[in-house]
């Protein structure tokens, strides 16, 4: 036995890479517009996709990939609201990649918004293309007014970020303007809602945002 | 996980393909935007490839730091940064890859 040396360039993200291009290629030629929805568990993703389908389907057909470690509870929601949904379950894994909604995107063809929902954390999702056209992440004042400082990355390639439950705000302590400067520090570009889905509260300013992103991906897209 | 899961594919695709008996080292370069604890890497790693020819392999890991400056007055940051105090925007480049660079082995 003798030793060789290899000298390589093999970048682990690559396989994502490939098969996000061809999720982005097949979302494209179907004129199909692309959310990945980030945050943690119970910041309101679901909720996100259950009001913007109330509130614009008479205008675009809704669809939906549900990432989950388990069950079909976010199915079981946004399908009462209209919504073509796909639920996908990762086990053990704590994000969406491009390879495992390959198929599941090839489903939503007839759609013209399809919302990527990833599986709740602020940390794995990241560096995971799917293909999508615009990285939206949900965060909720429970989470504490620290929260956005604490996961950098995910709100620094925001293309919007917004902040939940303002209502609740007093209540757990935390202050809003924090989380508002610290996003701010991270991304200069990204729109900051201030929202209480619950009660419809700074929905009116997502949907703008929304519609325009909408507007603008389909400049770009064949149909 | 998933990234010691992939480097481990990765090393026993080349060394399959060189027809390696055993895999000794790995050097891979691991930008510090991806936030990928070392330590864990490495633990994942060793779990990933027990019972493969990469059991007990060296994983040697080398970080690899973004430049994050200024467009308009070129200072320089440790961290990302939205806005330079002097309003310019602060561009980050790479610090998001992992690269498997050199694959030692026995053949």
């Amino acid at each position: 036995m003798h030793k060789i040396e290899a000298d390589v360039q093999l970048s682990l993200l690559e396989e994502n890479r490939k098969y996000a291009g061809e999720n982005r290629e097949f979302l494209r030629e179907h004129g199909v517009v692309a959310f990945n929805l980030m945050g943690a568990t119970g910041s309101g993703k679901t909720m996100l996709i259950e009001k913007t389908a109330d509130l614009v389907s008479d205008k675009l057909k809704i669809g939906a990939i549900l990432g989950d470690v388990a069950g079909d509870d976010d199915f079981k929601r946004v399908t009462k609201h209209g919504v073509k949904a796909k639920m996908v379950n990762t086990g053990k894994e704590c994000h969406l990649d491009a390879h495992f909604i390959h198929h599941a995107v090839e489903e939503f063809a007839d759609v013209d918004v399809l919302f990527m929902e990833n599986v709740g954390n602020l940390v794995c999702p990241v560096d995971f293309d799917l293909g999508e056209d615009y990285r939206v992440v949900v965060v909720s004042v429970t989470e504490g007014d620290d929260v956005i400082r604490k996961h950098p990355e995910i709100f620094r390639l925001a293309d919007a970020i917004l902040i939940n439950k303002i209502s609740l705000a007093d209540a757990v302590g935390c202050d809003v303007d924090i989380m508002l400067r610290d996003a701010r520090r991270l991304n200069a570009k990204a729109p900051v809602i201030k929202m209480d889905l619950k009660n419809d509260i700074g929905v009116e300013n997502w949907l703008e945002w929304f519609f325009d992103a909408v507007e603008r991906a389909k400049k770009y897209k064949s149909v | 996980m998933s990234f010691a899961q992939s480097l481990l594919e990765n090393v026993l695709r080349v060394a399959e393909e060189k027809g390696a008996k055993k895999v000794k080292r790995v050097v891979v370069e691991i930008g510090t935007l991806l936030m990928l604890n070392p330590e864990q890497l490495t633990f994942c790693y060793e779990v990933v490839s027990k019972g493969t020819i990469a059991e007990n392999s060296e994983l040697n890991i080398v970080e690899i730091k973004p430049k994050i400056r200024c467009s308009v007055c070129g200072k320089e940051f440790d961290a990302p940064f939205a806005i330079c105090d002097c309003g310019g925007v602060v561009t980050v480049e790479g610090g998001k890859d992992a690269v498997i660079r050199k694959i030692e082995m026995e053949v």
